[in-house]
């Protein structure tokens, strides 16, 4: 039972968590003018197909607007929140080029992605148990190697506290 | 926290111009890809914003840049426009700054410079009949 579409590929969250084009924060409005026909387009079309699912579903923050037909030359439009623009001419690029342009201008870099991932990692403890919201574990019984949980495996005798409060009576 | 600007999460947003009806004000249809759950596919969500528009420059149709106010400026103003991207029917690519429409340059269509003698000649006699055509009724 295949999906439909032509690459249904592209409606996975595997492929759309790969793409690696993160927005720097001051990037608000990213705008594309691209044409249905013509050879000098055609790396804009494939990058509107492929990449820009992926850019938006890990930028969900930025507004991207797509133009079909409006002018004869191809181009991305970046409107920063300074006022600034940035115009990317794409005539005549592969779409992998385009990404990787684009990266390269207003993609967060490795190390800020990397100092923020450390900075998330922070803020939860690992040791510690709880809801699966908030930690790794529920209960130490999740734990290779500890005492197995109850509710699959009795405990044995001696660590029942039924157990343990008769001993004491009779002692 | 600093609020120098935006009553309002979005500070620049781009859309169209889909209403002037009211004075100084433009309506404006901004669209932003949403993911559907489901399908895992990308659809555009509209949805409307009221811009002040000092000048009333706008034409329905216009793509628009606007730029959220600092503060509230009606019930439903919120924004005021920064800059109009494309001018509805008078659309300048960016790159080389000549006018156009849909994929062609419409700036050297009539180049009555680079005619040569046979062009203009066939052209004048072409005049010529239109003339005595008007002249005869």
């Amino acid at each position: 039972m295949p999906m439909k579409g032509r690459f249904p590929i592209r409606r996975t969250l595997q492929y759309l968590s790969q793409g690696d084009v993160i927005f720097k924060s001051s990037v608000k409005v990213m705008t594309v003018n691209y044409n249905t026909a013509g050879e000098l387009s055609e790396g804009a079309r494939k990058f509107v197909f492929f990449n820009i699912p992926q850019i938006q579903y890990k930028n969900p923050w930025v507004q991207i607007m797509l133009f079909r037909n409006m002018t004869p030359s191809p181009f991305l439009r970046f409107y920063l929140d300074s006022g600034e623009q940035v115009l990317v001419d794409v005539e005549d690029k592969t779409n992998k080029e385009i990404t990787e342009h684009v990266k390269k201008i207003l993609g967060k870099s490795k190390e800020t992605l990397e100092k923020e991932e450390r900075e998330r990692k922070k803020l939860s403890h690992p040791a510690t148990f709880g809801p699966k919201k908030y930690h790794l574990r529920e209960c130490m019984c999740e734990i290779e190697g500890q005492v197995p949980c109850p509710a699959f495996v009795p405990l044995p005798k001696e660590m029942r506290g039924k157990y343990k409060a008769a001993m004491k009576n009779e002692a | 926290m600093s609020v120098p600007r935006g009553a309002v999460h979005a500070k620049w947003i781009v859309g169209r111009v889909i209403g002037t009806k009211m004075q100084k004000t433009a309506k404006v249809r901004v669209t932003r890809l949403v993911l559907d759950p489901y399908l895992l596919k990308f659809f555009n969500k509209r949805k409307t914003y009221f811009a002040h528009d000092p000048l009333q420059q706008c034409v329905v149709g216009d793509i628009v840049l606007l730029k959220a106010l600092p503060e509230r400026r009606s019930k439903h103003v919120k924004h005021e426009l920064a800059e109009i991207v494309f001018k509805v029917g008078n659309v300048i690519d960016p790159i080389t700054g000549k006018p156009c429409a849909g994929t062609r340059f419409l700036e050297n269509l009539s180049d009555s410079e680079n005619l040569t003698e046979a062009d203009t000649t066939y052209l004048s006699e072409k005049l010529q009949e239109l003339k005595v055509c008007s002249s005869d009724k």
